[in-house]
């Protein structure tokens, strides 16, 4: 929000006169509004405590605001590095040109749990493996963006965008007429048409018949399965409500089986299908794979698409970019030493100090080691861990996240953020105009993850 | 609509009535309770737990009935799968998982409610405060049902409906044969106290205590209050009524004809017979009989929807 200690960057006056004439009295209803509307509307996460099974992640009032121009270069990246990611995916599956042309080694690809032999061979509908990602980017200055991850399975978070929204709006009205934000909800209805012009070859349906797969009510992000299926008009299922038969995949209803053409699948490649990946699952579709690969339906995101978010392979997206599309990369990489390599290691050991040290199989904050803020022995911990399982880590410079005003017991406090946008690709490629803005609640923290006490705001685009 | 989904429908407006009769059940002894108690007279309580069908499970809990122990096992002991509480839970249970198959409203209705019930349930209360509980659950069923007079006039709808009067015959009829004996002419006791006090039990926790004044003139007579309960159109508690509801709610499924004439085949003499019957006939033939003959039809209707619909 502020460009220098003191000068307010001009996008956000208009939140800080808002913010002037709120009393905490005011912030404190809020607030409380705010929570007993996600608690109704059940937007919850299901966590193992007992005592509190369902808990709502921490909401901030203040918005988080890009301008157009900001945008404009994200959405630019950001798509620029979603269509890198599936021409990686189509060829490592297909002829293999980046391995041959020496730029990613073999093992790096082959060896990974993520990469899936069956897929060999294989061309999804458009070349299409990852049709929704959505990318974690950092900021560390006025134009320095940084790109921390992609998801390219089936990331999450999306429902977080579109009700924050709604709430802010219903609360807040007066900001809306006075800030020309740019609106987020069609959002499900692009993801439906991004999944409905991925129908398989065999459809013959003008308007394929798409699904929502879910693992069920005890996932974390189960409320999201029922949201989006809702706003998109479409069934959400279990595995138990779909078969397979005569090479094509049907849902159980009332009237009979009902055929399904698209899969929007929000469970992991293992649980697909018994017959071809985990033969203990007992949720999964037994030969769902065999109709997939003649063309009776299509899943997305693709069986093996996760192998393009390892995080062994992240290092190489930018050459990724250079290699696919002749363009050069518009959004940067951390910097990131593979431990795997020798010499990377030896820095690495070297300066553990300095280094935000990760898991490469690792997600939600944890597995992680962040150098400058860790004690004496769990750094020795995780030196230990490096040298007798290098491969398993990667490394990165702490980065200086940027803070966003955050309201912290009614102060106005700085606190670090990230940012999830989510990147739709079928027909055509389009960056929601906004995404999920994660903060880190606690003071000097660096961990925005929701499991780890982050909260989320609501993030505005202006319009031109 | 998938199978599931029906299915899950069903038995949330089946959980939402049930919670509904607990709770009157349960001010219908609050009532009693009240007024003194004649010797030889049995523990209204008692009748209660098994209206409630709840009598054996509370038994195995409890060694004495008593009122606390009553309300707190029909309100919110989670042991009991007929408990408001766990009414509530289920059917937000079953709605998370349909919420897409209905309006926001009707989500919001239920999920309200069960947040609601848990800050109850971490609450101390007295023996007073039960008029309260009651009320609220009331109110709480009645937000639901009304939620649904905006949902589309699908198959979906049709479920819920179907689940409803299920529910709601099944009640109704374990009812009149808990107390089907308070309907038999017995001349010696009319107008007496007892009796009075029986059939207000009857026509509260049908919530019609009000409405059956107004149905019928003259003086109160069992035969009246059975013609009520059982044959009267008018009475939206009555068996007749839930039958022709369930009759209605089954044909206006637009899906599988075939499974829908199969299940009415079963059901159509029922109705008819109910449709056609005078209420002296079926007291003369046995009113026990009667309601146990219907309570297995109902359950036999309830078998057959899960087969043909939601396997």
């Amino acid at each position: 929000m502020y460009q220098s200690e003191s000068v307010i960057r001009n996008h956000y006056n208009n939140i800080n006169d808002w913010l002037d004439q709120m009393t905490s009295k005011v912030i404190l209803e809020k607030n409380a509004e705010a929570e007993t509307h996600f608690r109704n509307i059940g937007i919850t996460f299901s966590t193992n405590n007992e005592t509190a099974r369902e808990r709502i992640i921490p909401f901030d009032l203040i918005p988080r605001i890009f301008t157009y121009t900001e945008w404009l270069r994200l959405e630019r990246g950001v798509i620029q590095r979603a269509k890198a990611l599936n021409a990686f995916l189509a060829d490592i599956y297909n002829q293999g040109e980046i391995i041959k042309a020496n730029i990613i080694p073999k093992e790096i690809i082959y060896k990974k749990k993520s990469f899936e032999p069956s897929m060999f061979g294989f061309s999804p509908p458009r070349d299409i493996y990852s049709p929704i990602i959505g990318i974690d980017l950092v900021r560390t200055g006025p134009n320095d963006y940084f790109v921390l991850e992609d998801n390219c399975r089936t990331p999450s978070g999306v429902s977080y965008m579109l009700e924050n929204r709604e709430i802010m709006m219903r609360m807040f009205p007066d900001l809306f007429h006075n800030n020309r934000v740019t609106p987020i909800d069609d959002y499900p209805t692009r993801l439906l048409q991004t999944l409905m012009s991925l129908a398989p070859i065999k459809c013959e349906n003008p308007e394929p018949v798409c699904v929502l797969l879910t693992p069920g009510p005890l996932n974390s992000a189960y409320y999201e399965h029922s949201f989006l299926s809702d706003q998109m008009g479409i069934e959400m299922v279990e595995s138990t409500d779909l078969f397979v038969e005569g090479k094509y995949l049907y849902m159980k209803t009332v009237d009979g089986p009902k055929r399904v053409d698209v899969v929007y699948r929000r469970i992991d490649d293992e649980f697909l299908d018994p017959l071809c990946f985990n033969p203990q699952s007992v949720i999964g579709i037994p030969g769902i794979m065999d109709v997939y690969r003649t063309g009776g339906v299509n899943i997305c995101s693709a069986p093996g698409a996760g192998i393009a978010d390892d995080k062994a392979i992240y290092i190489y997206v930018p050459q990724m970019i250079k290699f696919y599309l002749g363009e050069q990369p518009i959004l940067d990489n951390v910097e990131t030493w593979n431990c795997e390599k020798e010499q990377e290691l030896k820095y690495v050991l070297d300066n553990i100090n300095e280094l935000v040290v990760k898991e490469v199989d690792g997600s939600g904050g944890y597995g992680m080691l962040i150098g400058p803020k860790s004690s004496k022995s769990s750094i020795d911990e995780f030196k230990t861990k490096l040298s007798t399982n290098p491969k398993g880590y990667i490394a990165q410079p702490l980065l200086d996240l940027s803070f966003s005003p955050t309201l912290i017991k009614n102060q106005v406090e700085g606190r670090r953020v990230d940012l999830r946008p989510f990147c739709l690709i079928g027909e055509q490629a389009q960056l929601s105009s906004g995404g999920l803005t994660r903060v880190a609640m606690n003071e000097g923290s660096f961990v925005v993850n929701s499991s780890q006490g982050g909260g989320v705001k609501d993030t505005w685009v202006l319009a031109e | 609509m998938l199978s599931r989904t029906a299915e899950y429908l069903y038995w949330i407006s089946r959980y939402m009535e049930r919670a509904e009769t607990t709770a009157r059940l349960l001010d219908v002894g609050y009532r009693m309770s009240l007024f003194p108690n004649p010797s030889g007279y049995n523990n209204e309580w008692e009748s209660v737990l098994s209206a409630a069908g709840a009598i054996e499970g509370y038994k195995n809990k409890y060694d004495t009935i008593e009122q606390k122990n009553v309300e707190d096992y029909l309100f919110f002991d989670e042991s009991n799968p007929s408990s408001v509480y766990n009414c509530i839970l289920n059917a937000r249970n079953n709605a998370l998982v349909v919420r897409t198959s209905f309006t926001p409203e009707s989500w919001l209705a239920i999920n309200k409610t069960y947040q609601e019930i848990l800050n109850l349930k971490k609450q101390k209360f007295t023996k007073s405060d039960l008029p309260d509980l009651t009320e609220w659950t009331i109110e709480q069923v009645n937000l639901f049902r009304g939620s649904l007079s905006s949902l589309l006039r699908n198959d979906g709808y049709n479920f819920l409906f179907l689940g409803l009067f299920i529910e709601r015959a099944d009640n109704s009829a374990r009812l009149l044969d808990v107390k089907y004996f308070v309907l038999l002419p017995k001349p010696q006791y009319v107008g007496g106290n007892i009796d009075n006090m029986q059939w207000s039990i009857l026509l509260r926790s049908l919530s019609s205590f009000r409405a059956f004044r107004w149905a019928y003139d003259g003086n109160i007579t069992a035969t009246k209050i059975a013609d009520f309960l059982v044959l009267n159109n008018n009475c939206p508690r009555s068996l007749s009524f839930c039958i022709q509801n369930i009759v209605k709610h089954l044909t206006n499924l637009t899906c599988s004809p075939e499974k829908v004439g199969r299940i009415y085949n079963n059901l159509k003499d029922l109705n008819t017979k109910i449709q056609e019957e005078k209420i002296e006939t079926i007291v003369e033939y046995g009113l026990h009989q009667f309601v146990t003959q219907f309570i297995r039809k109902i359950s036999s209707v309830d078998n057959e929807i899960h087969k043909e619909f939601f396997n």
